[in-house]
């Protein structure tokens, strides 16, 4: 059976981006703002010019360090019993992180997001079928931002037992994520049973900050998942060009590797990645033009190539409400996700850039996954799918309705959404002549008034609240508020 | 040959927009030689360059890129014209001065030069101080220039808690009644900015134009 594939580049092509990134790693050098990283540079063998924080890294050693990767990632449900394996051509959704704004589902307006939103969107993701990994996805206004990247993480692990995809905006941060995993699964199972992956970005062209940098060697140290995420945008910080674009990225993606296979090998990495197109008209990093599924798909087969398992933000739109676009953007990204075999297809109800979280488009979302997913599929070609035996049956003029064969084979053939309105006209006006998002947004009301998500055990949510009050209490505060 | 003014000034204009250094220098260089008053230069032909590009990008209908390059081209140009022109630098066709800076922690660069870019274009002299300033930097900026506005962007919601001591910062040196500060970047919202005391915030870089603008009273 022919799988539905797509390939952007030629092997040749796969090949020359990665010896003219070698090129480039080894000649012009990334830029690494932590001296601990530079030291472990030059221990092995890079050329480091200490003053100006330059890498130059020789083939040899990008070689050994891809040697020393895993192909394969687990992130396993917080119960330790489930797990998703990020590897081959299986594609997983994930819910878009770290946005800064919420449209609020009662009144669609766009505001700061609160924990209570956050609490609902881990509600919603935990319900849904085709969303398979949640993540930090809002940065909540009710708590100090100096702690809110673990306060998000506390939030969404009480309330999903997914998979969770989540980053540090602090140096504490990853550290402090570790108590909290260790009080859910055991500290002996952080690095064996991780429900959690980090995201981590090289800020572009050609550098690595001090805070990613310590991020990734913490996570690396704790043996925490890692998902290295190059975010060139062409023409901006990027070259225009989609190669050039693609060739950044693999540096900084490959440099990331050298320093997190040279700290531990072994450690369990994504080729991850959030290209964007600069739009020069008016100066926005937009995340919806299909230009960056070329560049998605392009790091996906570098990643096979590596052998490594890939990610992207590929589900997002830059509109900044849920319409059409959003649609049509999140829609062409999640098949050209399953097609190219991107492991962590990431932007579940994500708009404006990256910058907000929608409930609405997350269940919208959840349906274009599906979608995208059965296409990936394909047709399966056998004696019993031909149904030749079942044609000769009913013949010219018969019909299939009644068959065996179609109450069999139907539901097994096709993916039915949950959302798109199939039914007939009239059905349609007699239940109020309803579109998509107001259908969308009363399915979210019943999923948040109907779905409870398995509690955590009475003693685990104990100690997740006291590692969490743990945390509270280094910046002076006493109660953790209410969720 | 007769050397028609006009003419030149127009061709010394559009070499500003196509952003093209070299033919702006040498340009300058025969203003020079033949005496045109270089207050009219600048203003007539490299500052309305940038203007009209800065307008045109604020109505979709420039590339950001070709504006950061035509300003580029104007300040090669005033670098050379700067010493034949005997007034102080505010008097040059300068509307004010800003500083404009990413704060510490931060290493994002690309908001803040385009929004320097943009003020540039707006006819201000800007003194971009880079990525990644303390706010003992943003006070020696502030004592150095002796500003009208001082800008800061921070992109991440950690670094932007460094806008509240950069200007903390300010006030304890003395200096806050002597300059308006403007705050941007992605986390940062208008209430942030009321809480640490900022005389503005803009979402974006066309609302950089639009707050300045209105802070400098300029229609």
């Amino acid at each position: 059976m022919a799988k539905p594939r797509i390939e952007v580049l030629s092997n040749e092509e796969v090949i020359e981006v990665h010896v003219r990134s070698l090129n480039i790693l080894n000649r012009v050098g990334v830029k690494v703002d932590h001296g601990e990283a530079l030291k472990i540079l030059h221990s092995i063998g890079a050329d480091v010019d200490f003053s100006r924080g330059i890498v130059r890294i020789p083939e040899y050693i990008v070689k050994e360090a891809l040697k020393k990767t895993p192909s394969c990632v687990r992130l396993y449900h917080r119960d330790g019993k489930q797990y998703t394996e990020l590897y081959g051509w299986n594609t997983y959704f994930v819910v878009g992180s770290a946005a800064y704004y919420y449209i609020d589902l009662r009144t669609s307006e766009i505001r700061r997001p609160l924990s209570k939103d956050l609490a609902d969107i881990a509600k919603v993701a935990d319900y849904l079928s085709n969303t398979h990994i949640m993540s930090t996805s809002v940065v909540p206004a009710d708590v100090p931002e100096i702690f809110a990247d673990r306060w998000r993480m506390y939030v969404v692990i009480k309330s999903c037992s997914k998979p969770i995809d989540t980053g540090a905006f602090t140096i504490e941060g990853v550290p402090d994520a570790a108590k909290l995993m260790a009080a859910v699964i055991g500290e002996e199972n952080i690095a064996r049973k991780p429900f959690m992956i980090f995201a981590v970005c090289p800020s572009p062209p050609l550098r690595w900050s001090t805070l990613a940098i310590q991020n990734l060697i913490d996570c690396v140290k704790y043996g925490i998942p890692v998902h290295i995420i190059p975010m060139p945008q062409t023409g901006g910080t990027a070259p225009a060009t989609l190669a050039g674009a693609i060739v950044q990225a693999n540096v900084e993606f490959l440099a990331g590797l050298v320093i997190a296979q040279f700290t531990k090998p072994g450690a369990p990495l994504v080729y991850s990645g959030s290209p964007t197109v600069f739009d020069q008209r008016f100066a926005t990093s937009c995340t919806g033009y299909v230009e960056v599924n070329l560049i998605s798909a392009a790091t996906s087969q570098l990643a096979k190539f590596y052998g490594i398992p890939s990610g992207s933000y590929t589900v997002v739109s830059d509109a900044k409400a849920v319409d059409a676009q959003s649609s049509l953007e999140a829609s062409f990204g999640a098949l050209i996700s399953v097609l190219a075999g991107i492991n962590m297809a990431i932007g579940l109800g994500m708009l404006m850039e990256e910058n907000c979280i929608s409930l609405v488009k997350l269940a919208i979302d959840d349906d274009i996954a599906g979608s995208a997913l059965r296409f990936a599929k394909g047709i399966d070609v056998d004696v019993e799918t031909i149904a030749e035996k079942v044609i000769e049956e009913v013949g010219p003029g018969g019909l299939f309705l009644k068959h065996r064969h179609t109450r069999e084979w139907w539901k097994k053939q096709h993916f039915i959404p949950k959302l798109l309105d199939k039914r007939t006209t009239d059905m349609w006006r007699k239940s109020g002549s309803k579109d998509l998002n107001t259908i969308a947004k009363e399915y979210v009301e019943k999923i948040l008034k109907e779905h409870k998500p398995e509690p955590l055990p009475p003693d685990i949510e104990k100690s997740l609240g006291e590692a969490m009050l743990g945390i509270a209490k280094k910046y002076g505060v006493e109660k953790l508020p209410e969720v | 040959m007769v050397f028609d003014k006009d003419v030149f000034l127009k061709e010394l204009k559009e070499a500003t927009i196509r952003g093209d250094p070299d033919e702006v220098i040498k340009m300058i260089k025969k203003v020079l030689e033949v005496g045109i008053d270089p207050l009219e230069v600048l203003e007539k032909a490299l500052v309305v360059a940038v203007m009209e590009l800065g307008d045109r990008w604020v109505n979709g209908e420039a590339f950001i890129s070709d504006l950061i390059v035509a300003a580029d081209a104007m300040k090669v140009g005033i670098s050379i014209l700067k010493n034949k022109i005997t007034r102080t630098a505010r008097g040059i066709g300068y509307r004010g001065r800003i500083v404009i800076g990413t704060v510490e922690g931060d290493i994002h660069d690309i908001g803040k030069s385009i929004v320097a870019a943009l003020w540039e274009a707006l006819g201000f002299e800007v003194i971009d101080l880079g990525v990644d300033v303390p706010p003992s930097r943003f006070v020696e900026a502030v004592k150095q220039y002796n500003p009208d506005i001082v800008g800061m962007s921070a992109l991440l919601t950690t670094t932007m808690l460094k806008q509240r001591e950069t200007i903390e910062a300010i006030k304890k040196a003395g200096l806050r009644d002597k300059v308006k500060i403007v705050i941007g970047g992605a986390p940062t919202t208008e209430e942030w900015a009321k809480e640490i005391g900022a005389d503005g915030w803009a979402p974006d870089a066309i609302s950089a134009v639009e707050l300045v603008k209105k802070l400098m009273n300029i229609d």
